[in-house]
């Protein structure tokens, strides 16, 4: 049965406010949870006032000001800053997304910013994937191909190739999986949506000779079934793809082909 | 050590879409169905055993609140039909675009009161 509440241990209390400094009129307030692993203390929201007319578009660039500025000791991944690496993944404003693309100004009010929700939490906005790690080694997401002669290419035509867009895009984030209230629930033992959306890209995959044994694989009431096709995910993807839409194709398979 | 980390809020931050919100009201209705199935089932029984159960639960029915649950049960199955063509299309691979999500979930919605509203007009013989 799913657990609707918090541990107790992770009941957020309110934390610190911190007072604008600069004088500035255009000020916006930014809570952030934060979790210190070396108290013992309750993770907790601390509030940021923050001068607008001197910040960047990103949400990304509204921490970075509060870590260079206001709190050096906020933690929170974070790398490229483009959009690519998928770092810097969070929780912004109710909805899963990568800091660095998503604009502050499509934030009405305050902006609350959380770590992805439902992980193990390591410090401040540092989720631990370590789960979803494992499970997206477990779909052995590289090319397995028979054939004898290791050293020449493996033709794909344009059109197989094609079918690889909107799945190789993937970078990984996790915002789409720890979107999904399936997920939430059933973590343990559901793929969700990025792997699964991984899964379908080596199953489409005309240079694989697995398709079958991959099908197989995740053919199974707890690891794919459980989308429920609420679509969160598809709603969460930084990149605009559509995890949703790959885990039906999969089901679609199963359903059609002689497995 | 692993006890000792907190878990992120999940249900109690993440803001509501169309989408997710008709995939619950999915399940709600679904078990609120097969509740009033069962119940109708027994109600059809007692039928049979006698006129004093007919005229119980008659008078049941002509409440205010029998009335409420009635236009309720009507209203969990209108949603509960359509959500289920919209689940039917999705699963034939059609429909998963963010955009048409949005639409056939509020269809769904809207659908749900305008059906209710329907059956309860053909019920009173209004057509």
């Amino acid at each position: 049965m799913a657990q609707i509440s918090l541990p107790k241990n992770s009941e957020v209390n309110k934390g610190k406010y911190f007072k604008d400094k600069t004088g500035s009129k255009n000020i916006r307030k930014v809570n952030v949870y934060r979790w210190d692993p070396s108290t013992e203390e309750n993770p907790r929201i601390d509030t940021y006032e923050v001068d607008m007319d001197n910040c960047p578009s990103k949400v990304l660039d509204i921490l970075n000001k509060i870590k260079n500025e206001i709190d050096p000791t906020l933690a929170y991944r974070r790398s490229c800053a483009h959009g690519v690496c998928g770092s810097c993944a969070m929780n912004m404003g109710g909805k899963n997304g990568l800091a660095c693309t998503k604009p502050h100004a499509e934030i009405d009010g305050d902006i609350d910013i959380y770590p992805l929700p439902h992980l193990r939490v390591k410090r401040d906005l540092i989720g631990d994937l370590d789960g979803l790690y494992k499970q997206y080694q477990s779909i052995e997401p590289w090319l397995k191909n028979n054939s004898s002669k290791d050293t020449t290419e493996i033709f794909q035509s344009k059109e197989d190739r094609a079918k690889l867009d909107g799945a190789y895009e993937c970078i990984m984030c996790a915002c789409c999986s720890t979107s999904c209230p399936s997920y939430w629930w059933n973590g343990d033992k559901y793929l969700g949506p990025a792997v699964l959306l991984q899964a379908y890209r080596w199953i489409v995959d005309s240079r694989d000779d697995e398709r079958k044994a991959r099908l197989k694989k995740v053919a199974d009431e707890l690891k794919l079934y459980r989308c429920h096709t609420i679509l969160n995910c598809t709603s969460a993807c930084p990149k605009g793809l559509n995890p949703a839409k790959a885990i039906a194709e999969i089901k679609k398979m199963l359903a059609t082909a002689n497995v | 050590m692993e006890d000792k980390k907190p878990l992120s809020p999940h249900i109690q931050i993440y803001r509501w879409h169309i989408s997710s919100l008709v995939s619950i009201s999915h399940r709600i209705t679904g078990i609120i169905n097969i509740i009033a199935i069962t119940f109708i089932c027994v109600w059809s029984g007692w039928l049979i055993l006698g006129e004093a159960n007919y005229t119980l639960i008659n008078f049941f029915l002509n409440s205010i609140f029998g009335k409420f649950v009635v236009l309720g049960v009507v209203w969990s199955f209108s949603f509960q039909v359509l959500s289920e063509i919209r689940h039917l299309i999705m699963d034939m691979g059609y429909g998963f675009e963010l955009q048409t999500t949005r639409i056939t979930g509020l269809l769904v919605i809207f659908g749900s009161f305008l059906l209710t509203v329907a059956i309860y007009l053909i019920g009173r013989n209004f057509f």
